[in-house]
């Protein structure tokens, strides 16, 4: 297991797509950071004081770069079947199921390591910009009141997007193909569930995507409008669709012929 | 024991049957063509051997087992299934450092295997870059990395060019000084014909013909080829006498007596005979009459 292990990093790293979504994440953080802090009035900056690291810094990348990650998850398992490499992998270790669980771990670390990187940025932009304009944001004050909730609500973010990441590997061992991997899972997490969610909320609060959504958002402060589960609730729901959907594709991907 | 066993192998995918009944085993040290035309089941088969495609019917084992039980099977089992299988992003070098890696070979071993397919100097370009030609070598390298005693390539001389084929030749003859076991399916029989020992022919995913080359030829019949200016006469006396000839001109191609009694003939009838020779059937011939009969049966 080792050996795969070093095996499937050196496949991360050997490639640009890693990379790119590293470069994505940050674009979708720091950006908008860049321009809020810039544009909004300086008056409204102090009246959010405090608060606005959670806005301007932690909600523009906690719900998009969960998605991101979960793109990355299915691209790091249909590429192996679009670039044919999944024969070199499974010639190498034929116990697909090893395989399918080293992918799982790999991308869960790697979306939460990005997740983590891009949230500290965000932060750290918003904190410069802020000072640039002469405002403080309490940057201090939060990191001294630092509690309980709110490490577990930004380990519960970092574990979400890495479980978002796994997700997006289990998908892609389900449905091979890369294009309707990735379209038809944007399609359904961006549109088909935001259209259940509206028209049934009881029903909606407990899809996938909107239950991940529902961890990354219903932390801190803040409390989305329509799904009510509580973060930890949404979580453990999250957690169950993973364990459902990596047996899923353990299962499918042993008894799958590899043509 | 038999390096590599197959027993009533099937694949049937939906209403195709891809592979019917196959059965045979490769003794360790031999050089074994597997022969077929494109869409026999040659890399089908290959693949239940190595568990990347599950039978419908019949067993495989390979090394006294099943593939999925061997440890470290890289280092045991070389297969080149896909000459292609390579991501276009990454480079040659990475590549063959992730099958490295998978598999526990150190890494001073991926440079050894880019030296022996001679592609140190390309190592660090990305796939994409590489020909055809390049890939086909790159994927030879790979199967190289675990020094394995067990070589399956599937039609390993695709792309290359006469020069590459020539290296192929070369590159095969070697692993067999070395004592290792090769099963090396084509369907370009001029490819593997001076390197084999034995043939396997498979034809609408059924085998039909199994041994060596020479065996096979057997019943098959050698030509008697010659060139005559009085070619018509010639023609007539040997039909006469059960012959089977075919006339081009001044050439007779003459299947059914011998060169010698070919040439009594010619001199007891007065015949001047410019050419007289025996060509013994090449495997092209062989495959082309075994398949041949298989599909009028």
């Amino acid at each position: 297991m080792i050996d795969l292990l070093k095996a499937e990093i050196l496949k991360v790293r050997s490639t640009r797509t890693a990379l790119g979504l590293l470069i994505a994440a940050l674009l979708i953080a720091v950006v908008p950071t860049i321009l809020a802090v810039l544009l909004i009035p300086r008056e409204e900056l102090v009246q959010t004081e405090g608060g606005l690291i959670a806005v301007l810094g932690i909600m523009p990348a906690a719900s998009l770069v969960p998605v991101l990650c979960l793109v990355f998850g299915i691209l790091s398992m249909t590429n192996e079947y679009r670039h044919g490499t999944v024969s070199y992998t499974y010639l190498t270790t034929p116990r697909r199921g090893h395989v399918i669980v080293v992918k799982l771990l790999v991308c869960a670390v790697i979306g939460a390591a990005v997740m983590l990187v891009t949230g500290v940025l965000a932060v750290v932009t918003a904190g410069l910009g802020a000072e640039l304009r002469g405002v403080d944001l309490g940057l201090t004050d939060v990191s001294q009141d630092a509690n309980w909730e709110f490490l577990r609500d930004v380990a519960l973010v970092l574990l979400t997007t890495g479980l978002a990441t796994s997700f997006g590997v289990a998908l892609g061992a389900l449905i091979r193909h890369q294009v309707i991997a990735v379209a038809g899972t944007l399609i359904w997490a961006l549109a088909v569930e935001n259209i259940i969610t509206g028209l049934k909320p009881s029903v909606g609060e407990w899809l996938p995507f909107t239950v991940f959504l529902q961890v990354v958002v219903n932390t801190g402060d803040v409390e989305a409008a329509g799904p009510s589960l509580s973060s930890l609730q949404a979580f453990a729901v999250a957690v169950a669709y993973i364990a459902l959907a990596s047996i899923a594709a353990v299962f499918i991907t042993m008894r799958r012929d590899v043509t | 024991m038999a390096v590599i066993e197959v027993e009533h192998l099937t694949k049937r995918f939906g209403k195709v049957l891809a592979v019917d009944d196959v059965s045979f085993a490769l003794q360790p040290g031999t050089i074994t063509g597997f022969l077929g035309p494109n869409g026999a089941g040659k890399t089908t088969t290959l693949r239940m051997i190595v568990d990347l495609v599950h039978p419908t019917r019949g067993t495989t084992r390979v090394l006294g087992g099943p593939y999925r039980d061997l440890a470290r099977p890289w280092t045991r089992v070389g297969s080149l299934l896909d000459a292609s299988g390579f991501h276009p992003g990454r480079s040659g070098r990475n590549a063959l450092r992730v099958v490295a890696r998978a598999s526990g070979i150190p890494e001073t071993r991926v440079e050894e295997c880019l030296d022996m397919v001679e592609l140190t100097g390309a190592a660090k370009r990305a796939v994409k870059g590489y020909s055809t030609g390049m890939r086909q070598r790159l994927a030879l390298g790979c199967v190289l990395l675990g020094d394995p005693e067990v070589l399956l390539l599937d039609e390993p001389g695709n792309g290359l060019d006469p020069e590459g084929i020539r290296w192929l030749r070369t590159f095969l003859r070697q692993r067999a000084t070395e004592g290792k076991t090769v099963l090396v399916s084509s369907h370009v029989l001029a490819e593997v014909e001076q390197t084999v020992d034995d043939v396997l022919i498979i034809s609408k995913g059924k085998l039909v013909a199994q041994g060596p080359i020479a065996e096979l030829a057997v019943g098959t019949g050698a030509v008697v080829r010659c060139r005559t200016p009085q070619a018509e006469r010639l023609q007539q006396l040997l039909v006469s006498r059960g012959a089977a000839v075919n006339r081009l001109d001044a050439a007779l191609a003459i299947r059914g007596p011998s060169a010698a009694e070919v040439g009594q003939v010619a001199l007891e009838n007065g015949v001047v005979l410019h050419e007289l020779l025996t060509e013994q059937p090449s495997l092209e011939d062989l495959f082309l009459q075994i398949a041949g009969t298989r599909r009028e049966a």
